[in-house]
């Protein structure tokens, strides 16, 4: 796939050179991208190719005697290597004088370790070659069977999006090469009542191809029903609860309450209340936590987008936080090694330290066992939205849905919507079981902040732990 | 390359289109405290190409009208120009929607922006701007602690089958910024900004503001209780509780049946407080489907004047395509703010992240800062969160006379409501 890259290369490699001749270090990543995504709603059906993906193009990064420089641009060819390097050097000369009077973070020129590779991802069945007359029936026909459950579902919508894309990293002595599939599918289903619209929805995840819209068909009555239980849920009685967390909602915590706080460059900016923790306790023995490609999901990868090899990061082990995640530049600063968290949402954007698969390890107990130790909680199903406070450890997450438990059983009453708050390290001490099957989910992108959205995947086992809910 | 992409489409027998090119150049700049992390700027340009294609009824109807959409960039050849518009018109037939009219053509000259911001070097006003951001950052107790600043020039060009033929500048600032105070509590609020001009002042006085804002959340108490408040809300969080109304009026809306508002009803129900005013405000020139854009009012004292939206879903209603809006504004506040917040309230001024879910009304956030507001006194309050619903506030709203203005939305500072449910961490 993608012969561009290849037709690109020795320009490329000829681009690295002509920088390092002025600068001590330059590397250029170059994307090539193919991406479609195919929706059908009460709107209608929908098939773009267009701004789904991370695109098509180049950006170089360049250390000067002020630090970390980058360039991006979209149109390349070795005709145009002087006009490049002509153009990084102008602006940031402009840019220097523009700055005049302020200092620069040191940047320590990057190790440069020689390695090459070149790999690509499995999939079964690719989403264009079984074309869009075959997606777009089946997403149909999905979206037909979910509105046939009860008259009372106001609109359904099912979806499939999928990117390949191929990533070469050239440096003086690295030359990376990888080509990557995953592929995505949503299934929502929206009830009303009055003015109030309740919608569930189910997400589907791959690193691979069309293979996944055989799972799409299986859940989508459950979450019909989903929705239309919603139409009879209240508002929930503020308070702190013995709660059960699904995988997804597992997920969402790991993430968002923890996996922020130990990305890297929150260290270098003093922004992350993790770097006084490590190797302290913050979360329950039975807690292990890991980031990384050991797992198949839609943030797996051989190398990240500074040109930094993947592997296994254990965040925390059984309870103890031994490190964080790291992109290159930031390790630089804090003399540590980079972990392969270097991403960017594109070629146009900077790279930070991003999560990639991130999920706690699984336990030994198994839902039903949950439910039944608890007098008085919820069962919390359908994660919604999350968002990070590193300095803090203040969490903030939502879920659609709690179901109450009562003595032991599950009582048939819902409450939505469902705002988790509180401190991380109390929540994760409180974790006092956690079941043997762990199941990830890559349907979604996280923002650094409010932006840069990247590809993650996250999960773990049911876990039960005591949290403040409103 | 518009050329090519024209012949290309001929070729390939596709009679309905539209090309977007957009170009666009930036100097972005990354700091830490103060000091500078990275420099980086970016020159690209993109063509993103809409086919459209008629499925003929087989029972002698109106065809039904797919499309779909694809990005080309120069680097491709003649030969992958055909086979991505080529597969872009196939995989129109399965995207076939009910009939509708392609957007009426305009003819137009590019339309310069004029100012400092889109006729300065992007470097030079990137210099500006940072100088502005730092300006307050003058006391060792409260300080910022990291900074994004990205100054932006792009232009845009539209071109259709149907004969549109128009293009605009845009220029933008924007970025975002950390404050941090470390006594006696090391906390920390994330601030956000957006401006079409080179508006250094008020760039200063946001960051003067979250500095002061992130001293009180330094000595602030996690001491709210449970329970139902009146609450006040300030800044970006009514912009973002008044994006339901904005959201529930849009023809995607309506014709998809998520709304259920018709033209000239009364939306927001019986009041005791103000009524409602919100009117869109057109910020470029063309819509991305080449829709002259102009302000629109949307709600007139709390009934529904208008729907807007894109072409298609607008054709679908029978109303007059308006184009996609990225700012509103709120006419309502008479106020003063120090009179709004005088009576007992909880003032919720900044959340970790704060939301309004536009199909079930609810909005909801994390409080990193609020005033407890309450005997004569005025209590920094961090901690807990808000849970509360439009369709039950809207009964009763009152607006702060001062003003508000971002990219997005040009309002009253603050709104009040009763009766909201938070929970506290405290007794």
């Amino acid at each position: 796939m993608f012969p561009s890259i290849d037709r690109a290369k020795p320009g490329l490699q000829k681009l690295v050179a002509a920088l390092r001749e002025t600068y001590p270090y330059a590397s250029v990543l170059a994307v090539a991208d193919d991406a479609r995504t195919w929706r059908v709603s009460r709107t209608g059906a929908n098939i773009s190719a267009s701004g789904t993906g991370g695109g098509t193009g180049f950006v170089v990064r360049v250390l000067d005697g002020a630090g970390c420089a980058e360039y991006s641009f979209n149109e390349f060819s070795e005709e145009r290597i002087p006009g490049i390097c002509a153009v990084i050097a102008k602006r940031l000369t402009e840019q220097n004088q523009a700055l005049e009077g302020i200092a620069p973070l040191p940047a320590p020129i990057p190790a440069d370790e020689p390695a090459a590779l070149k790999k690509t991802t499995a999939w079964k069945l690719n989403p264009r070659e079984l074309g869009d007359e075959a997606v777009v029936g089946k997403i149909t026909a999905i979206r037909e069977k979910a509105l046939a459950v009860d008259e009372r579902v106001l609109d359904a919508q099912a979806a499939v999006s999928y990117r390949a894309y191929r990533k070469l990293f050239l440096s003086e002595r690295r030359d990376l090469d990888q080509t990557v599939m995953w592929t995505n599918a949503m299934v929502s289903v929206m009830a009303s009542r009055g003015q109030e619209i309740k919608m569930s929805y189910r997400p589907f995840s791959v690193l691979g191809g069309a293979e996944l819209l055989d799972e799409m068909d299986a859940g989508v009555e459950r979450v019909a029903r989903d929705a239309l239980e919603l139409l009879d849920s209240r508002p929930i009685p503020p308070g702190e609860y013995d709660c059960v967390c699904d995988p997804a909602t597992t997920g969402m915590i790991v993430h968002e309450a923890f996996g922020h706080g130990v990305e890297m460059d929150m260290f270098v900016k003093d922004r992350a209340l993790a770097r006084s923790y490590i190797n302290e306790y913050v979360a329950s023995p039975l807690v292990t936590m890991h980031d990384g490609s050991a797992v198949d999901e839609s943030a797996t990868m051989f190398f990240d987008d500074e040109g930094t090899l993947t592997g296994d990061t254990v965040i925390i082990d059984q309870g103890v936080l031994k490190r964080g995640m790291c992109d290159a530049l930031s390790a630089a600063r804090l003399g540590v090694a980079p972990t392969g968290n270097g991403r960017r949402e594109s070629y146009e954007r900077k790279a930070y330290t991003r999560m990639t698969n991130t999920y706690f390890q699984g336990g030994r107990s198994t839902p039903e066992e949950m439910i039944a130790s608890i007098e008085n909680g919820f069962l919390l199903e359908t994660p919604s939205s999350g968002m990070e406070d590193p300095k803090n450890w203040g969490i903030q997450c939502m879920v659609t849905t709690a179901r109450e438990i009562r003595n032991g059983k599950l009582t048939g009453r819902l409450y939505s919507p469902i705002v988790l708050t509180g401190y991380v390290p109390d929540l994760l001490k409180s974790v006092s079981m956690m079941s043997e099957n762990v199941r990830l989910s890559g349907s979604g992108h996280c923002g650094k902040g409010y932006k840069e959205w990247v590809k993650v995947s996250d999960g773990g086992p049911y876990m039960k732990a005591r949290i403040r809910l409103g | 390359m518009i050329e090519r992409i024209k012949s290309a489409l001929e070729r390939c027998g596709v009679a309905m289109w539209r090309i977007n090119e957009t170009v666009e150049e930036t100097a972005e700049l990354f700091f830490v405290k103060r000091q500078l992390d990275t420099r980086r700027s970016k020159d690209v340009r993109k063509y993103d190409v809409t086919v459209f294609r008629d499925v003929e009824d087989p029972e002698g109807g109106k065809p039904a009208r797919g499309f779909t959409s694809v990005r080309l960039i120069a680097s491709m050849d003649d030969a992958r120009l055909d086979e991505e518009l080529k597969g872009a018109y196939y995989a129109a037939r399965f995207a076939a929607n009910p009939y509708f009219d392609l957007p009426d053509p305009v003819q137009a000259p590019m339309a310069q922006k004029t100012g400092e911001l889109a006729e300065a070097p992007l470097a030079r006003s990137a210099g500006r701007m940072v100088k502005a951001l730092f300006a307050p950052d003058t006391h060792q107790d409260a300080f910022v602690n990291s900074a994004e600043l990205f100054v932006s020039r792009s232009s845009h060009h539209i071109l259709s089958s149907e004969g549109t033929d128009a293009a605009y500048v845009d220029a933008r600032v924007n970025g975002e910024f950390v404050v941090q105070c470390r006594e006696p509590e090391d906390v920390e609020l994330h601030g956000a900004f957006e401006y079409d001009q080179l508006d250094e002042q008020a760039l200063s006085d946001k960051v003067a503001e979250a500095l002061s804002f992130v001293r009180d959340r330094a000595r602030a108490q996690k001491a709210l209780a449970s329970g139902k408040y009146d609450l006040v809300l300030s800044g970006n969080a009514v912009a973002e509780v008044l994006s339901y109304y904005v959201s529930r009026s849009s023809a995607s809306s309506v014709y998809a049946r998520y709304s259920t508002w018709k033209q000239g009803e009364d939306v927001q129900g019986e009041t005791t407080g103000e009524r409602l005013s919100l009117t869109l405000r057109a910020t470029v020139p063309y819509s991305m489907e080449g829709i002259p854009m102009a302000d629109l009012p949307v709600l007139e004292n709390g009934r529904l004047n208008a729907y807007h939206g894109p072409n298609r879903f607008c054709r679908y209603l029978n109303v007059k395509p308006t184009g996609f809006y990225e700012k509103f504004s709120c006419g309502n506040g008479s106020v003063p703010f120090e009179t709004l917040k005088k009576a007992p309230c909880l003032w919720a001024v900044t959340f970790s992240d704060f939301q309004m879910d536009a199909m079930s009304g609810h909005f909801s956030g994390e409080i990193r800062l609020a005033y407890l507001i309450e005997d004569g006194k005025t209590i920094p309050i961090t901690g807990g969160s808000v849970n509360g619903s439009i369709l039950e506030a809207q009964k009763d709203l009152t607006f702060s006379a001062e003003r508000y203005l971002t990219a997005q939305y040009d309002g009253p500072y603050a709104v009040r409501m009763k009766g909201i449910s938070i929970a506290g961490p405290g007794e």
